[in-house]
């Protein structure tokens, strides 16, 4: 027993298997992310110079558009707020081995339950029909996402086609209740009656933006103590790392999946109603369109650590609200604020995955 | 006249573990030679390295009497090597012509499909491999599809055919006429590597063979004049170091208790283990092995029987329940299944126990808990790693299987079972198993010792059935043991 025992580092760091044989490597981890977000913004401004305007100021512009005044802060952070909800619940299923792309309909579903429970409850109750439109709308992702945990556990489809699939379903069903029940007669589009305003959710005074952020940076806390702190987010660290040893240890793969998944869809969910509570104050059609697939960005982007998907979706949301006041004051298209996102995401992918 | 084939000295490391430690292996042409030796011996390593799968450490490769070395699979087969794999490498929806066509240069740069056709209709003729040239891979048995790859590598020209465990998917009937096709090769001048563990088919179609066992040649000898029990004794092997000294212990009442218990890949098997006693299980990897710990510790659902521990009916309780009734299982897989290489030592031996004291409180984990039982254990258990952060992956194969011995053990297990729990250590690692194993046998657990290393099983039993074919064999008493017999045994229904 002479063997050399090598050092090794005496933090513990986690290996998610994501699909196609790819994992993230561990070390290094936060240097290599902003590095390659670094160099998506060099990229960007080279870009902005290709077509004739002049990066720095163009930058300037976007900096403040997004963080130059109280009102645009509270834009961002509205806009943060269901890359965040939703990107934290992507995380902690990644990191479970279950690969949720199920996001984006959990999302409009959330947003229906949400409208579906503020325009319903009575108004006697009124004090508590924002809280009664949140569980609303978390019911619905959480339902969402069990038809599919549904499926994917009993007849062994593929997470990604089922979660993927049941997205299209979704945004046609919000189309689908708008045309139906949930629609506003006389309207020249499909969205729903203006909810009572006892379900509006309030704004932070100065700021301009509604209390979602909070909620949001509140659950991706939550969701890293269950990751690192409670037995069932060791197991599902464990059921993401080999699913073999899960067994082996004695834990329900199948409880942990239906926990990951129910919990992520309840979070999009939540997230679907605060931004139909907090921003449009009605489901409007294509309301959250594009928000859950995003939101595996950023759960990538924070390399699946729900504390580390809090700046993830401040970048991107901050971004974007940006994006406009760039495109008013320099005349670059905001559309170039979604080619960073996307080179964010290669240069980031590049620089944390590798193959098994 | 120089052989077909030379190896000479070859090394082949895997991390500390030596697969290949100097092997000789010659091959002439028109002789099959027969390769034999368990799992792990060294047999699959030594042929990746001849076909150019992996570069060895050291020693040299001489075909025909022209050097190989760095080579690729595609140079040996060039050179004239060719394998034949235990999973076929054909397309199903394609035909037997153009399966041989495929990555063909004779086929031509416009396919000359009639033409490879009728070649394969002859070939086929000539070897009495007896295939349709037009009728496609998916409607053939297994048989014949291994024969479509015989038949590529006659075509290819290939001078020594390489088999690995060419019977194992085959049906009786099937198995004597692939060896009659091996005469056939063999009396048209191929050299033939024959891999197998099944003696009768050895001592049927080979002309000498060379037994391997932890990586070094053990035996060589012709195969006329052997008898099947001499083949045994080689494969099983004389070196048998003394055994470790069971103290002889009279045995407690029946702990573990199996009636008729079946389980996939499992015949309804029926023991009982009592307290202070060392079961072991003898056999030929692959033999049902797996499926029986599996069954045990309630990772392969039971079909049938009981299975009791303590007088608790555990037949359908879970893995988790298991455990709590006392249950301790070192699986053979330590790399995917026994431990969770990225995480840390100190999670890994908490793997089994997470929501116990002391790693839990409540709803919480227990950080310090945690580190504090994981420093008395790898004090405890001699586990040599930077500290309990260390990350399991970087440790060695000895001081992952000491986290393994130190989660299961530490509990005080009514009965412990343990699937190759040595396998791959080096001679302090293993002994160190061993007597950890022997210690809980004093303590008065059950053990139930499932290894391919007969020697192993030897050295450690009290009693020790021999498994084959998914089925006990026979029971017997280590001081009735008769090496000849216990190597007829295993060989017996897997033949």
């Amino acid at each position: 027993m002479t063997e050399p025992t090598p050092s090794a580092p005496s933090t513990p760091v986690a290996k998610p298997r994501l699909p196609f044989g790819l994992e993230i490597s561990g070390e290094g981890l936060a240097l290599r992310i902003l590095l390659a977000v670094l160099l998506s913004i060099l990229c960007a401004a080279a870009l902005i110079a290709a077509a004739g305007h002049d990066p720095i100021s163009a930058f300037a512009a976007l900096i403040a558009g997004a963080v130059g005044t109280p009102h645009q802060i509270g834009v961002g952070l509205n806009r943060t707020t269901p890359y965040l909800l939703a990107g934290a619940g992507v995380a902690l299923c990644f990191r479970a081995g279950v690969i949720n792309i199920g996001a984006e309909g959990q999302i409009a579903v959330g947003g229906i339950g949400g409208a579906a429970a503020a325009l319903a409850w009575p108004a006697a109750l009124s004090p508590l029909a924002i809280v009664a439109a949140l569980v609303g709308g978390a019911l619905a992702g959480a339902l969402w996402s069990a038809i599919a945990t549904a499926i994917y556990l009993g007849r062994h489809v593929h997470e990604v086609l089922v979660t993927l699939l049941l997205n299209f379903v979704a945004l046609l069903l919000v189309q689908q209740v708008l045309a139906g029940p949930l629609g506003q007669t006389g309207a020249g589009f499909l969205q729903s009656p203006l909810l009572p305003r006892e379900s509006w959710l309030p704004r932070i005074p100065g700021l301009d933006a509604h209390p979602g952020f909070i909620i949001a940076a509140v659950v991706a806390a939550a969701l890293s103590l269950i990751l690192w702190r409670t037995p069932f987010g060791f197991a599902l660290r464990v059921a993401g790392s080999s699913r073999k040893a899960a067994a082996y240890a004695g834990f329900s793969l199948s409880g942990i999946t239906w926990g990951v998944m129910l919990l992520a869809g309840a979070l999009a969910g939540l997230a679907g109603a605060i931004e139909v509570m907090g921003v449009h104050h009605r489901l409007i059609e294509g309301f959250s369109l594009g928000f859950g697939f995003k939101a595996v960005t950023v759960a990538l982007l924070g390399a699946l650590e729900p504390l580390a998907v809090i700046p993830a979706a401040l970048f991107v949301g901050l971004l974007e609200a940006g994006s406009l006041s760039m495109q008013r004051q320099i005349g670059v298209p905001s559309a170039l604020v979604a080619v960073i996102e996307g080179l964010t995401m290669l240069f980031v992918l590049a620089a944390t995955v590798r193959r098994t | 006249m120089t052989s077909l084939l030379e190896m000479r000295g070859i090394v082949r490391c895997f991390g500390p573990l030596r697969a290949n430690d100097g092997i000789d292996l010659t091959v002439e042409a028109g002789h099959i030679l027969g390769l034999l030796g368990e799992n792990g011996s060294g047999k699959s390593t030594l042929m990746k390295v001849l076909f150019g799968m992996l570069p060895p450490d050291a020693g040299t490769i001489a075909f025909r009497g022209r050097p190989l070395a760095g080579h690729h699979p595609r140079e040996a087969m060039e050179a004239g090597i060719a394998m034949i794999h235990q999973h076929f490498m054909l397309v199903e929806a394609m035909t037997v012509t153009e399966n041989v066509m495929l990555g063909w240069p004779d086929a031509g740069r416009i396919l000359k499909r009639g033409e490879v056709a009728e070649r394969v209709r002859e070939t086929s003729r000539r070897f009495g491999l007896d295939l349709d040239p037009h009728v496609p891979i998916a409607g053939l048995s297994l048989g014949r599809r291994q024969r479509v790859e015989i038949l590529k590598a006659i075509l290819r020209k290939a001078d020594l055919l390489i088999l690995d465990e060419p019977t194992s998917n085959l049906a009786p009937p099937e198995v004597a006429d692939l060896l009659s096709i091996l005469r056939r090769l063999k009396s048209e001048g191929k050299g033939i590597v024959f891999i197998s563990h099944k003696l009768p088919e050895v001592l049927e179609v080979c002309d000498d063979v060379v037994v391997l066992r932890a990586g070094r040649v053990t035996g060589r000898a012709p195969v006329a004049g052997a008898s099947r029990a001499q083949l045994a004794e080689m494969m099983v092997g004389r070196d048998i170091t003394a055994p470790h000294a069971l103290t002889p212990r009279e045995p407690g009442p029946s702990r573990v208790v199996a009636r008729e218990l079946s389980a996939a890949g499992l015949s309804p098997l029926s023991f009982e283990i009592r307290g202070g006693e060392i079961l072991g299980v003898a056999g030929v990897d692959g033999n049902g092995q797996l499926e029986l710990v599996d069954a045990i510790a309630g990772l392969n659902r039971a079909r049938g029987g009981t299975l009791v521990l303590d007088g608790n009916d555990i037949t359908h309780a879970s893995v988790a329940a298991r455990v709590a009734a006392g249950m301790a299982y070192m699986p053979a897989d330590r790399g995917h299944r026994a431990l969770v290489r990225d995480m840390t030592v100190a999670e890994n031996l908490m793997l089994r126990d997470s929501r116990r004291e002391p790693y839990a409180r409540g709803w919480l984990l227990d950080a310090a808990g945690r580190t504090r039982s994981a420093r008395r254990l790898m004090a405890d258990y001699d586990i040599r790693a930077a500290g309990p952060g260390a990350i399991t992956a970087r440790l060695s194969g000895g001081n992952q299987q000491k986290v393994v011995i130190a989660r299961e053990l530490d509990r005080s297990p009514a009965v412990l079972v343990a699937h190759q729990a040595a396998w791959g250590l080096d001679p302090g690692a293993t002994r160190f198993v061993l007597d950890r194993v022997i210690g809980l046998r004093d303590a008065g657990a059950a053990v139930l010792y499932v290894s391919s290393e007969l020697e192993e099983v030897l050295a450690i039993s009290d009693r020790i059935a021999v498994m084959s074919g998914g089925a006990f064999v026979a029971i017997v008493r280590r001081a009735d043991a008769d090496l000849r017999q216990i190597g007829l045994w295993m060989a017996g229904r897997a033949a």
